[in-house]
């Protein structure tokens, strides 16, 4: 965690863009990784990068489907990385709350 | 912004509102679009209808040509119709996939009833003025129930509202008669949905 209790896996702007992306998906849903790329205008690299954070700590999923011109793919987060988007937001509510002036 | 940049939790909130309002605008079907296509059939291709018939005494039925005008924006309604869905569901896979191909099958399914409907209607006897009710009111129906039905589903409370509408629509229009649900259809169906599809771009976010 961080020194304000914020989940560091997820408070990187980037990070935080796909896990934000991800959770508007239906449950049982997956978006393309092209398609996110250009939601979030990271570069494949990049992308990739962040991906393989998430998923080392068990926030998203990715599945590769389909071979040559038809290959796929999916990302999608797990129930580990929406209940921890949840805890990230209330822990940003909490700070913004205590900061404002009473 | 810089991606390993240190942000306060101001910024979060920032990013996390940003993210989420352009990942919705861009992730759902576009509810103007499918509210104006809608109403567009209904508006003119009903219109056009009722516009054939509203002098027969007695009653006999839309000519040949009254029915092109719904044929032609059918057809566009459902080219928006898809061209919106394409772009909000490009790249998506699983379940929402599924259910937009069971909801789409339940819609071909449901006009080939009333056609099926309507022609058992024609060999029990039914008059003229009672097939053009059911002509009429019967596909607005199935409109309404399968957006009403489907809406349930995500919880989208504009298409559920549609839904109901035309399922009133339908059930009103079928007491106006054979000339006057065409009307109905026309001006309560098309009209409001019209205004809906205006009244959704005014409250869409920018």
């Amino acid at each position: 965690m961080t020194d304000d209790g914020l989940d560091p896996v997820i408070h990187v702007p980037a990070r935080l863009r796909i896990v934000v992306t991800l959770a508007t998906l239906g449950e049982g849903d997956d978006l393309a990784f092209t398609r996110l790329q250009d939601m979030i205008g990271l570069t494949p690299g990049n992308l990739i990068t962040h991906l393989r954070k998430l998923e080392e700590a068990g926030y998203v999923r990715t599945r590769k489907s389909g071979s040559g011109v038809t290959a796929r793919t999916g990302v999608a987060l797990t129930l580990s990385g929406r209940s921890a988007l949840e805890r990230y937001s209330a822990t940003v509510r909490q700070l913004l709350d205590s900061a404002s002036p009473q | 912004m810089n991606e390993e940049a240190e942000m306060d939790a101001r910024n979060a909130a920032v990013i996390m509102q940003e993210a989420r309002k352009r990942a919705e605008s861009q992730l759902q079907v576009r509810h103007p679009a499918l509210f104006a296509a809608l109403g567009a059939v209904y508006l003119f291709g009903f219109g056009a209808i009722w516009l054939s018939v509203r002098g027969q005494r007695p009653y006999q039925g839309p000519s040949s040509a009254a029915l092109a005008p719904i044929t032609v924006v059918g057809t566009l309604a459902v080219i928006v119709i898809a061209i919106a869905v394409g772009r909000a569901t490009s790249g998506v896979s699983g379940a929402s996939a599924r259910r937009r191909r069971l909801q789409l099958g339940s819609l071909i399914l449901g006009y080939a009833g009333v056609f099926a409907l309507e022609g058992g209607l024609n060999a029990a006897g039914a008059s003229r003025p009672v097939l053009g009710v059911f002509g009429a009111a019967a596909p607005i129906l199935i409109t309404g129930l399968v957006l009403a039905a489907s809406s349930a589903v995500s919880l989208d409370r504009p298409v559920f509202g549609v839904g109901l509408w035309l399922m009133i629509v339908a059930a009103v229009g079928a007491y106006a008669g054979p000339v006057g649900v065409w009307a109905v259809g026309a001006l309560a169906g098309g009209l409001a949905l019209l205004l809906m599809a205006a009244a959704s771009l005014v409250r869409r976010p920018a």
